[in-house]
């Protein structure tokens, strides 16, 4: 390059400035996303570097116990487990049922508007009001925490998200497809049924497979309604354990072995979450091309 | 989370029943106010100025809390949307598309982390900083600067205001940057190229094209990243330090909403007058949520109006 | 008196000669050389050299997918937006190869502008739309920049519909009137050369007939390349034509010579509708 493009009627400080900002702009962009690499290395880092060592066959084989007792992590395991598996089936189908109406039926009706208005909030609201909400009517009332109690505060948080997904995918459904089952003279709802959600249940089930990663991590909601429990329980009209609250109740104690556990609870939880998260995500895009 | 212009179907019936979610926020704001009744009507409408948290005289107030609560929110948002803005410029723009694919799936996978993890993760690793580094270089460099001076006050517990707005800034983070990502890469490609055929640099293109073309839902991504930060329970009650008092310092310990809920539930027996004032707490955090999630939609539904008219 | 005679002749043979040569020695603003390009591994464009002579219209035409547009967005370096696309050879603009790697393409695109196959107003008033452009490359006051705005419009004959409104959005303007918008705004940058991607193809007859008499005065000032796909607005507005297949350039000549005479077959046929 023997001389640059510049035209003498051009100012070149001018150009220099403008370059000056650009890989200042650019430079602190870079440094953004360094930041919110770091913070998902870091947190990871903890993690194992904590959890990694209290990993053991006693943890899934015995329940939590005193400090001191060699206790494990099985009963939290069932309960989260129970719970949210409880919970999924609960909502699952609320949600689906909701999504459908909105994306085949509500479409732009005021009703509709209104349902998927508070389906969003319900999607953003605090969880711990939805747990204070469950323990206002089920928990007072029947004078005792529950594990029923716990799974229907998660079924609420899980039933936007499939709610949403629903919706959406059944939006990409073409036009054409439908009214290729109309033309066939099928009724509707046998269209919805054997053609849209047919065609949109691997993105509907990649909605329910978050809102499991979405729930299974909550901690707030169960606090109010299953309360935990440090016995191995699977009866779930009685207090249960789950593995965020016993995170939550180990990890602020002063004891060695406890707060050991706690950090293999939320190496569990997180890998639990992530690899949900991986699969659902490779796996569509997979399904796409 | 979802901002996307709906393509409207054509209804076939009005009315259809599928209220239910209807009926559940319905019922969690009446609910909510049922529970906190109480303490309504034992305090009046002092609940909501007085600053007194004291379960012995049982005296109640919410000021405290709801302080905290807005100013942690507001200061994670300072942090947050710099940070997302950035990141999300960096993907949309900057990138390499293998490590734009890379990097935005751990943008992702770090907005599904549970949030009781960042609670851990910021009481083990992030007040150990702040007590040992952060507030005293804060102290040493505007200990001495009047009016500044009282931000850094107090003893270095490491937990306090700042650090929840940083947990929580951290936390919300990454939904932000997903949205900011998402409207930014969904501007048409030609628009984006006559910028550059003018012969404007990437962050001239960003600036003066992009952002104007995508503010609806830059907000919306904001606000939302908002609501989130001021309902967040877990990541805040391991590093706040539970304390209900108002004042200026940064790093004194404090409570928000859902903090305070999450500490003092336990101690709180049924029908007591406390349960009922955690209850009453909770329904104004949902009205304050619910504020602020209408006040999006407001925005966003008003931003379409211009673009489209 | 008979080498008189034969003189003469020579030499009315000579004007002629000289004349066409005129034409044809208008200096070059763009010079394309040996030009190959690449969509990852698909060789899109093979081994092109064209051309640009200055203060005129050259069109290039051919079915799609031949690679007109791909030339177009290499001669601003448009690509460079694209990892995985690739450029070899030469473009000669004012005596540089603009393909090379140390071309600062903020200067190269404020002298090389392009206008786009749908009309493309930026998210703000009618008159920032114009003014975002000369800010990006000069020094300008608050009237000055009125004059220049102003000035733009008139050339692109918009001033009188929209200058009781220049601060509303350029959005809410008819398709037309946006696309005459975004050739006024690349004009306003005061380029030399302007590229304009199948200008016309989203807009009404009406509003196609006014660009093309605005190519006429454009040409006065400025190089232009268009690709068309609109056979009788390549014949109306182009001094020079170039027609594409396969990513080869099949051959290139004035309009005039090319619409009556051309040289190749695959033209002949295209030209008159036989294919593409």
């Amino acid at each position: 390059m023997s001389r640059s493009l510049l035209r003498s009627d051009r100012s070149a400080s001018l150009l220099w400035r403008r370059k000056l900002a650009d890989r200042m702009a650019t430079g602190l962009s870079w440094l953004a996303m360094l930041i919110v690499v770091c913070v998902l290395g870091s947190i990871l880092w903890t993690l194992f570097k904590n959890g990694l060592a209290g990993l053991s066959v006693n943890l899934f084989t015995h329940s939590m116990a005193a400090p001191g007792q060699n206790g494990g992590l099985a009963n939290a395991i069932m309960g989260s487990i129970l719970q949210t598996g409880l919970a999924i089936l609960l909502g699952t189908p609320a949600g689906l049922l909701t999504g459908i109406y909105l994306a085949e039926y509500g479409a732009n009706s005021v009703l509709a508007r209104t349902v998927r208005f508070v389906s969003d909030m319900l999607l953003s609201a605090p969880s711990i009001l939805i747990g204070l909400f469950i323990y206002m009517v089920l928990v007072a009332p029947l004078g005792h925490f529950s594990g029923y109690a716990g799974s229907l505060a998660l079924a609420i948080l899980a039933m936007p998200i499939v709610v949403r997904t629903t919706e959406d995918m059944l939006y990409l459904v073409p036009v054409a497809m439908r009214e290729a089952g109309i033309a066939l003279g099928a009724p509707k709802w046998r269209v919805i049924l054997f053609i849209c959600l047919r065609a949109a249940r691997g993105g509907i089930l990649t909605g329910v497979l978050l809102a499991v990663a979405r729930v299974a991590g909550e901690t707030a909601p169960l606090l109010f309604t299953s309360l935990g429990n440090s016995e191995w329980s699977v009866d779930m009209d009685r207090p249960m354990a789950s593995l965020p609250v016993a995170i939550y109740q180990y990890a602020g104690s002063a004891y060695q072995d406890w707060m050991q556990q706690a950090w293999t609870g939320a190496l569990l939880v997180t890998l639990g979450v992530l690899v949900v998260n991986i699969v659902v995500r490779v796996g569509t895009r997979g399904g796409r091309t | 989370m979802e901002i996307s212009a709906r393509q409207p179907l054509p209804a076939t019936k009005k009315n259809h029943p599928a209220g239910g979610v209807l009926v559940v926020l319905g019922a969690i704001i009446g609910v909510m106010a049922v529970g906190g009744w109480k303490a309504f009507a034992a305090f009046g409408p002092e609940f909501l100025i007085s600053a007194v948290w004291n379960p012995v005289t049982q005296h109640f107030g919410a000021a405290a809390p709801v302080f905290g609560t807005i100013v942690s929110s507001a200061l994670a948002l300072v942090v947050a949307v710099p940070l997302a803005f950035g990141t999300a410029f960096w993907l949309a723009a900057l990138a390499p598309p293998a490590a734009a694919a890379f990097i935005g799936m751990a943008v992702q996978l770090l907005a599904a982390v549970p949030s009781i993890i960042f609670g851990m993760w910021g009481f083990f690793v992030v007040v150990p900083l702040i007590a040992h580094y952060v507030q005293p270089t804060a102290r040493h460099l505007f200990g001495h600067v009047p009016g500044l001076s009282a931000l850094v006050a107090g003893a270095p517990f490491g937990t306090g205001l700042f650090t929840a707005s940083l947990i929580l800034a951290i936390m919300i983070t990454p939904s932000i940057t997903a949205v900011m990502r998402d409207v930014f890469v969904s501007m048409p490609t030609v628009l984006r190229e006559s910028a550059y055929g003018l012969g404007a640099t990437r962050w001239e293109v960003m600036r003066n094209v992009v952002l104007p073309w995508s503010r609806q839902g830059v907000i919306g991504a904001v606000v939302l990243g908002m609501g989130r930060a001021m309902g967040e329970t877990m990541a805040v009650t391991f590093v706040i330090g539970d304390s209900n008092h108002i004042g200026w310092s940064l790093f004194a310990p404090a409570n928000t909403i859902a903090s305070l809920i999450a500490l003092e539930f336990p101690e709180s027996p049924a029908g007591s007058l406390k349960l009922a004032s955690l209850m009453a707490l909770g329904a104004i955090l949902m009205a304050i949520s619910f504020l602020t999630l209408w006040f999006s939609r407001w925005l966003l539904a008003r931003g379409q109006k211009a673009a489209g008219g | 008196m008979n080498v008189e005679v034969q003189t003469e002749t020579v030499a009315a043979e000579q004007t002629v000669t000289v004349a066409e040569a005129e034409k044809d020695i208008r200096p070059i603003a763009l010079q394309v050389r040996d030009l190959d390009f690449y969509y990852g591994k698909s060789h899109a464009l093979h081994d092109i050299s064209l051309n640009f002579p200055e203060r005129s219209v050259t069109s290039m035409i051919g079915p799609s997918g031949c690679g007109k547009s791909t030339l177009l967005r290499v001669l601003n370096r448009m690509y460079d937006l694209y990892p995985g696309q690739k450029a070899t050879g030469e473009v000669i603009f004012d005596g540089q190869n603009i393909l090379a790697s140390g071309v600062d393409l903020n200067v190269l695109r404020s002298r090389i502008g392009m206008v786009f196959q749908k009309p493309t107003p930026f998210p703000m008033s009618i008159y920032d739309n114009i003014a975002f452009g000369i800010r990006l490359h000069e020094r300008v006051s608050r009237s000055e920049m009125d004059g220049r705005v102003e000035d733009a419009l008139r050339r692109v004959a918009l001033w009188s519909e929209v200058q009781d409104r220049l601060s509303s959005s350029a959005t809410a303007m008819s398709g037309g009137q946006q696309q005459r918008l975004c050739i006024a705004r690349t004009i306003a940058v005061r380029p030399e050369v302007i590229l304009l991607d199948e200008p016309t193809s989203a807009l009404d007859p009406v509003s196609t007939a006014r660009i093309e008499e605005l190519l006429d005065e454009l040409k006065t000032e400025f190089t232009i390349a268009i690709v068309t796909h609109n056979m009788q607005q390549a014949a109306r507005c182009a001094d020079q034509v170039a027609f594409f297949y396969m990513g080869k350039l099949i051959e290139v000549d004035s309009t005039a010579r090319m619409f009556t005479n051309p040289r190749e077959q695959q033209t002949q046929d295209y030209i008159t509708g036989r294919f593409g």
